[in-house]
């Protein structure tokens, strides 16, 4: 795919508002450029929501993330970022970046080889299938946000998102992860940054996705809630 | 090696020489503090020398559990050396700083790192995973800059792109990636300047604040070490590492909707609170190390203040004319890197000294301070700046500057006002009672803290009992109950005190039994437990021990079981909670005679004679018995008795195994504890202890 047709695929995405999508079935169908081949991606059926007001920096998500996917702890693997700065003010300090399971998810769309798809055994979650992915580095760069949301497995050598912890060997729960279970970056969040929904989020912009989850607990400790 | 990286970085700055040692061959030793102490004594042949000898070798160590999901011990980095602070000796000491480079270092590939010797140009170490280059301060004219702008400098140079928001590559290859910033420690003017006070400094405010080690930095010429990693940390059990994580938090930590009973700051039910002495702005928000359950840190809306906790905020308390003056005094603290518990303490009593008349400009003691002034930014900040610098802190050489520089007590003892019947020290104008250094929980009452920071290396920064008091107190203060009876609570906390558990004495602060053996065993259990747990696995003081837990059933923590639980779950380790007890047992032993080959004799471990002469004057209320009954006791008005003292020290020296006549280790304690290659370099030195 082209640059031309990545920023057109980029627009689509921030430009399709959540009335749009809710008017119609709930799928869209786009033709794919010159292939004339079409297919149709259902909404994922689970979303991360954050707050990066509520954020303690201490990065457990990124922590949970790789120790329930891959087994290990590591930050690079995982597929939400929290970057911070110290020295910055609040809250410009620090920012979580979370996969957003986009409705019009331009990485699917790209993956030449079929590995990244809105898998129905999991109610539509967007994930890799690693074994088919052959490390072209396509769904990196057509990701419209920054950081890209999708993760370069740098050990293994294909890439990976963010699944809602559905394809993860060492998940503590027997009934594991996906849209009906239990994400790992959600549970180990100490403050509750991190809420799952099922919901439709807002596409345009970050107000769907970058919400406010501070109560009035959150005020008994003194933080501010607006 | 599940947990660990595998290699320890050693590095050589005389001959910038490079190499790795392997973790395996000090994994007996497990990590932190432990690993720390073996390495120096195998490094260090000559114990004797002074702290800014080249041939000083300063480790700065992580634990296994070190960028992992152990809740309250991920993100603590230990930092030991021959110290320079203390006096009359700079013992081999130890301080340890949170944030995330200890995380940080093992994603790199290194469990720690072994400085030795000096640069001749001054220089900092950048380590981008495997890869790592000493590199020359001039390169980014670092030597001279404060601490953040030295981190800034470097994360600009690392990372190399201008923005900080998306993924980068460490070394240009297909090979691994990150997000991050670098984690960067460095010294300010202060280390640069040699200053006994000066400290290491790790983002906004982590510090190494013990031990004047900014200074041994400054005197190797190592401005800053920074750390960028990609790379995994290998777990034995993941789902078990998550389930404990994830249980210890319902069943020990706080709940955001149901808070319950205010929680002391450092327990580990304690909320995500900023444990700060200031008022705080209304605009901020919580701030934590790596993988920590419950940040004690805020990073504020004018940015001022950001991440500074404890003693750091207490510095010109009281005396700044604003909130906004406070918060500029501890971000001067950090950027010129400086311990706050030295400076914050030395500040009282230069005020104290000038209230007097004795100190002023003009005076007996001649200080360029205008204390109408006191109160404004100028003034701390001229302050700040003389002890950086050693001048007058606008830029002027000026003697008292370079006095006060040296640390209070060596301050005091060149304005002879430090030993004889009117010494500071005697009245107790100056409250530094142990090794020169100041007071933090007073030895009259807190007796595990006084007896555990003299016959040790420094003030102990332990936390780990003072709920102890702080409940009885805070009860009495407020009129509220407290959360369990003296009983109750002795209770609790002894049946964890293995192997002593059951001997409730341990916890009698009554002056009746404030020598016994009783407390022996409770000082000796404290110095173990610290030792192995929090320094060598580095379970932070603000959150572990967990002895007792209001949120928990019965009021029972999880110390003793959750620590192991949570090493096993990561190592693949059967380690007890005894195993690691007797550890710490064999590395404060190891402590001990590197102590002794420094010097250390019985007869030189004494507080300063104020705390044998003047009252407690505060309420103090502790755990005791009176009549028999278990409670909370009042031990105000009371001395440390020196003749008593010295038969505790008898008694603590038996417990220990150790020569009572001199204090020093005997051959079989250490044999016993596999040290008998530490015996036969006692014993060369003629210092090994008869039996």
């Amino acid at each position: 795919m082209n640059d031309k047709e990545d920023e057109k695929y980029k627009k689509t995405n921030n430009q399709i508002s959540r009335r749009d999508f809710l008017k119609l079935t709930g799928t869209i169908v786009i033709w794919m450029g010159v292939g004339s081949c079409s297919y149709v991606i259902p909404v994922s059926g689970g979303y991360i929501l954050v707050d990066p007001k509520k954020c303690q920096g201490c990065i457990s998500c990124m922590l949970a993330c790789s120790l329930v996917h891959e087994g290990v702890e590591n930050p690079s693997l995982s597929r939400i970022q929290v970057l911070q700065n110290s020295f910055n003010k609040w809250p410009e300090d620090q920012k979580i970046e979370q996969c957003r399971q986009c409705v019009d998810p331009a990485c699917v769309k790209a993956c030449p080889a079929g590995a990244l798809k809105a898998n129905a055994e999991y109610d539509n979650v967007r994930m890799v299938d690693k074994n088919k992915c052959i490390g072209c580095g396509t769904c990196i760069r057509v990701c419209p946000y920054i950081p890209t949301r999708s993760v370069w497995n740098f050990e293994e050598a294909h890439a990976q998102i963010c699944d809602l912890c559905a394809n993860t060997p060492y998940h503590w729960d027997a009934a594991g992860g996906g849209p009906d279970g239990k994400q790992a970056c959600v549970e180990v969040c100490p403050v509750g940054a991190l809420q799952f929904t099922k919901e439709v989020p807002e596409q345009e912009g970050d107000s769907g996705y970058k919400v406010n989850l501070r109560g009035e607990s959150w005020a008994a400790l003194g933080y501010p809630i607006d | 090696m599940n947990g660990y990286a595998g290699k320890i970085l050693r590095v050589h700055l005389t001959d910038r020489k490079i190499s790795s040692i392997p973790t395996s061959d000090y994994e007996q030793w497990v990590g932190g503090h432990g690993i720390g102490s073996a390495l120096f004594f195998d490094l260090v042949k000559d114990k004797t020398i002074d702290g800014f000898d080249p041939a000083n070798v300063m480790t700065l160590m992580t634990s296994p559990l070190s960028g992992t999901l152990v809740p309250g011990a991920s993100g603590r980095t230990e930092v030991q050396a021959i110290g320079v602070q203390s006096y009359p000796i700079g013992w081999y000491t130890r301080s340890n700083f949170g944030g995330r480079f200890s995380a940080m270092l093992k994603y790199a590939g290194w469990d720690g790192i072994v400085i030795e010797g000096k640069a001749d140009t001054p220089v900092w170490i950048d380590l981008r995973d495997d890869k790592v280059e000493i590199r020359e301060c001039s390169l980014l004219s670092l030597w001279g800059k404060d601490t953040w702008d030295c981190q800034r400098a470097i994360w600009d140079y690392v990372v190399g792109n201008g923005s900080y928001d998306d993924w980068w590559e460490l070394n240009g290859t297909n090979g691994g990636r990150t997000t991050q910033r670098p984690a960067v420690v460095a010294i300010g003017p202060a280390g640069e300047h040699l200053s006994r006070l000066a400290c290491l400094i790790h983002d906004a405010s982590n510090a190494s604040g013990q031990g004047g080690f900014g200074a041994v930095w400054g005197s190797k010429n190592l401005k800053a070490i920074s750390v960028i990693g990609t790379g995994s940390i290998h777990i034995h059990d993941p789902k078990a590492l998550l389930q404990a994580r994830l249980s210890q938090k319902e069943q020990y930590a706080f709940d955001l909707d149901n808070l319950g009973q205010i929680a002391f700051s450092t327990e580990f039910r304690c909320p995500p609170l900023p444990g700060v002495f200031w008022e705080r702005e209304k605009q901020h928000g919580p701030q934590a190390c790596v993988g920590c359950h419950s940040g004690c840190r805020a990073r504020y809306e004018s940015g001022r203040g950001n991440e500074a906790s404890c003693m750091t905020t207490l510095f010109y308390f009281g005396f700044a004319h604003t909130n906004e003056i406070q918060y500029q005094a501890a971000d001067l603290l950090n950027k010129y890197g400086l311990n706050a518990f030295e400076v914050t303490i030395g500040f009282q009593y230069i005020f104290m000294l000038n209230w007097l008349g004795a100190l002023g400009p003009g005076k007996e003691i001649d200080c360029p301070l205008d204390f109408d002034d006191l109160g404004s930014l100028e003034f701390v900040e001229q302050f700040v700046k003389m002890i950086a610098y050693r001048n007058d802190g606008l830029g002027n050489e000026c003697e008292f500057g370079d006095t006060i520089a040296e640390g209070f007590c060596r301050a005091a003892q060149k304005w002879g006002r430090l030993e004889g019947d009117e010494g500071d020290l005697k009245t107790g104008l100056l409250t530094f009672p142990h090794w020169g250094l100041p007071v933090h929980r007073n030895p009259r009452g807190q007796l595990e803290w006084g007896y555990g920071s003299i016959l040790g290396d420094r003030d102990i920064n332990e936390h780990c009992f003072d709920h102890l008091y702080q409940d009885p107190m805070r009860a009495s203060n407020k009129g509220i109950p407290v959360r369990a009876t003296a009983e109750e609570a002795v209770t609790i906390y002894t049946d964890k005190m293995v192997p002593y558990e059951g001997d409730r004495l341990m916890l009698d602060y009554s002056t009746d039994n404030m020598y016994s053996e009783h407390i022996a065993k409770f000082v000796a259990w404290h110095r173990h437990y610290t030792r192995f747990w929090k320094q060598s696995l580095l379970f932070c003081d603000w959150r572990w021990p967990d002895f007792l837990n209001v949120s928990a059933p019965q009021r029972i923590g999880s110390t003793g079981e959750a620590e192991p639980q949570f090493l096993n779950a990561v190592t693949g380790k059967n380690f007890t909670f005894l195993d690691g007890m007797e550890l710490g047992r064999k590395i404060w032993n190891l402590d001990h005679a590197i102590w002794t080959l420094q010097g250390r004799h019985r007869d030189i471990v004494h507080f300063a004679d104020y705390i044998y002469s003047t009252p407690l004057e505060e309420q103090y209320l502790v755990p005791g018995r009176k009549n028999g009954a278990w409670d909370y006791i009042d031990v105000t008005g009371r001395c440390i008795d020196k003749e008593k003292f010295e038969e505790f020290k008898t008694r603590f020296y038996e417990l220990e195994g150790w020569d009572p006549a001199t204090g020093y280790p005997t051959r079989d304690t250490l044999e016993s504890l596999g040290l008998g290659f530490v015996a036969d370099e006692l014993e060369q030195n003629g210092k090994l202890g008869g039996e």
